[in-house]
């Protein structure tokens, strides 16, 4: 990053966005004190937050200036319940036991989340554990709230919830800065936008000129667009072809049926699916998606479904050997020292050309020798998925592969599952409408466990 | 929730004061595993009875199936010492024998504190902490550890599926790299989270000069008062033991 000069009034609610490595972090850590303090690095020049220089205050004490919400709900919470994750702030502030209660009831009846009190952190869902980290900063009552990509995790409806969070926060005259990817359900809220390139601010925007600029202006700058064009939450359940596809093979999976306890988490008697095809698989927080994709690839214990491929049936155990999930963080699933490696594991005697060759198509055959973990995001899910496809894997399952990914990453992933479907199935679990349009042929829209339409298929047993 | 201090508050049952807790477990430390005045009769009728106190809580905690298999297990071993053991001699003698004397000492104190873990939360622990006067530099890298342990099973369960999904196991073509194929992953994660947790932490001031405040609420409930009552007939039986009022 370099040349920065940037002047934010109380009050104002700034976006920073630009490509990924913009340096939209880098600013965000350098206004809540992270940068010097935390992360270390070389500054030239000065950061002052209200008058105080950051680079002589120490960072404990702008917690109650400066709040910050970051972008992965798993590494920000301390406590196992929300009332106390709430305090922590406030108990850290060595504010008095009352004062504390005072606040947590204001904040909690600010944003509405009075059913969220005294819950385990461990049963909320994504969104409501990033709606419990928004309190715990709001109760500390900062002047300054800094939001490092804070929707990546959500999906639609939670990300509505945390637009009228920030609206309130704005009302009461907070200064909110948010360095994020997605733009659209900030378009009425922001009145600065801050374009980024190559760590320098190349262009500044008000709100009302920059969010109705065209999705073409948006992708050349490499941003993702405001508006899609498509909701496909909204069409109905089932299998919907969106996209010429001229397969004829089904897959068919039968008896796709599984409960937690009382209650039916997916319930789809029979569903066949276009083999080769590429697959996006929506539907809102909790409708049974991840369940659904556990059971295909064989990792639901006592399952009891099967799938059809090629005239021959699987039971769940099989499953295993037939599909590969490449999961949300990728970290978890690269185990060996070089790339080279990683894709011939686990595989027979596949010959080192074979395993070169499809390395050379994914486009990473020239790090072979590094270590999978020193790649980037994008390199990691090629990996991934080299492995995958050495290992003769029929069926691919993507976790929400472009979740904060920019334009260009996210184009470079949706050009890599269109070039994968020509003897593989594909499936997406993801929220991202833009890649959906992108190179999904068909919608797999499950909504309550089921895919009859209008029908809840969730029910007690 | 598996796990140290991660005690699901929306479905915990009764709910006891850390110190509490923390008393029955010297207790029975002090009595069972230490056999403190196990040459008195009536103690020791008294510290068999009072291992049962820690069944009775993991029960009132909700968790029956843990209850179950020590309940089952403790019985097992104490009807194998009384029973058994009188009838046997020579090698069985020795290993039954030892085990028996090793797991009956050792295991009231396993249960409890297997419940005094799985019944207490992060905060409950920091406040009773705080209570006894231990110094913060202690109660501040306590919490942040366990607040840790559950993310890294978390992060472990991923991994394991992963490699299910690759066909890694023991037994399978790279069964000698098993070990450092898991580890590899699992720190790259915990390290991230690790640092992401800890700046996290300092944005919202942990580590101030300012001394720490804590809303959690613990103190003496009704419950925690019978469980005492409980506890101190054993220490005033060895008292009287002690002084030659009872043998």
């Amino acid at each position: 990053m370099h040349r920065i000069d940037l002047q934010i009034r109380k009050g104002e609610c700034v976006l920073l966005c630009g490509a990924s490595g913009c340096g939209k972090t880098t600013i965000t850590r350098l206004l809540n004190g992270l940068i010097p303090h935390y992360y270390e690095g070389e500054l030239q020049g000065t950061v002052s937050v209200f008058g105080r220089s950051i680079s002589d205050t120490p960072i404990e004490d702008f917690a109650g200036i400066v709040g910050s919400v970051f972008q992965n709900p798993r590494s920000q919470f301390f406590c196992v319940d929300t009332t106390a994750e709430i305090a922590f702030g406030c108990e850290n502030m060595g504010l008095s036991e009352t004062e504390i209660q005072k606040r947590i009831d204001k904040t909690v009846a600010d944003m509405c989340i009075e059913k969220l009190q005294n819950r385990s952190i461990f049963n909320l869902s994504g969104g409501e554990k990033q709606k419990i980290a928004c309190a715990g900063v709001a109760a500390m009552l900062p002047e300054l709230i800094v939001l490092d990509e804070p929707t990546s995790n959500l999906d639609h409806d939670a990300i509505n919830e945390l637009r009228d969070i920030i609206r309130g926060w704005k009302a009461q005259g907070k200064t909110i800065v948010i360095a994020e990817h997605r733009l659209g359900w900030l378009s009425r809220s922001c009145d600065r936008v801050v374009y980024m390139e190559n760590g320098s601010i190349s262009a500044e925007f008000t709100g009302e000129a920059f969010f109705p600029l065209p999705a073409e202006k948006l992708s050349s700058m490499g941003l993702r667009a405001v508006l899609t064009a498509n909701n496909y939450l909204e069409s109905k359940t089932g299998l919907t072809q969106i996209k010429p596809f001229d397969g004829i093979e089904k897959i068919t999976l039968n008896g796709f049926t599984y409960s937690y306890g009382k209650q039916y988490a997916i319930h789809i008697s029979e569903l066949a699916i276009p083999k080769g095809a590429v697959i996006a698989v929506v539907g809102h927080n909790g409708a049974g998606k991840t369940t659904f994709t556990k059971c295909l690839c064989g990792l639901q214990k006592h399952f009891k479904g099967t799938v059809n491929i090629d005239g021959k049936p699987y039971r769940s155990k099989d499953m295993v050997w037939l599909s590969y999930m490449v999961m949300q963080d990728v970290n978890h699933q690269l185990f060996a020292e070089t790339v080279l490696e990683e894709v011939m594991l686990g595989t027979d005697d596949t010959g080192e050309q074979t395993a070169l060759d499809i390395l050379q198509k994914l486009h990473i055959s020239e790090y072979k020798e590094r270590h999978p973990m020193s790649l980037s995001g994008g390199q990691k899910q090629r990996a991934a998925i080299a492995s995958a496809l050495l290992a003769g894997k029929k069926l691919l399952v993507f976790d929400e592969p472009t979740s904060g990914l920019d334009y260009r990453s996210m184009e470079c992933t949706a050009e890599l599952l269109r070039s994968l479907h020509k003897d593989i199935t594909v499936l997406i679990v993801t929220h991202d409408m833009e890649l959906i349009d992108r190179c999904c042929t068909h919608i797999l829209h499950i909504e309550n466990g089921g895919i009859e339409s209008g029908c809840s298929g969730k029910g007690a047993i | 929730m598996a796990g140290l201090f991660t005690a699901d508050i929306e479905n915990r049952g009764l709910v006891l004061d850390p110190r509490t807790k923390l008393i029955v477990m010297i207790t029975l430390v002090v009595f069972a595993l230490g056999g403190t005045g196990s040459d008195i009769e009536t103690v020791r009728y008294g510290t068999t009875a009072l291992s049962i106190l820690p069944l009775i809580l993991l029960m009132t905690a909700k968790q029956y199936k843990k209850a179950a298999v020590f309940g089952i297990l403790y019985a097992i071993m104490k009807s194998a010492e009384i029973f058994l053991v009188p009838h046997i001699t020579g090698v069985a003698l020795s290993i039954i024998g030892l085990c028996c004397l090793i797991f009956v000492r050792l295991m009231p104190g396993l249960i409890m504190g297997a419940y005094m873990l799985s019944s207490t939360t992060v905060s409950e622990f920091i406040a009773a902490m705080h209570r006894m006067h231990i110094p913060q530099q202690i109660t501040i890298p306590l919490s942040v550890m366990f607040r840790f342990f559950p993310t890294v099973l978390e992060e472990f369960a991923a991994i394991n599926t992963a490699m299910k999904m690759r066909d890694i196991r023991i037994g399978g073509k790279n069964a000698g790299k098993f070990i450092e194929y898991r580890l590899v992953p699992l720190m790259v994660c915990s390290v991230n989270i690790g640092s992401e947790l800890s700046a996290a932490a300092l944005t919202r001031g942990l580590g101030t000069k300012v001394k720490r405040t804590n809303i959690c609420k613990i103190g003496s409930h009704a419950q925690d008062i019978a469980v005492l009552l409980l506890t101190t007939p054993l220490h005033m039986l060895w008292i009287l033991g002690m002084i030659g009022v009872i043998t």
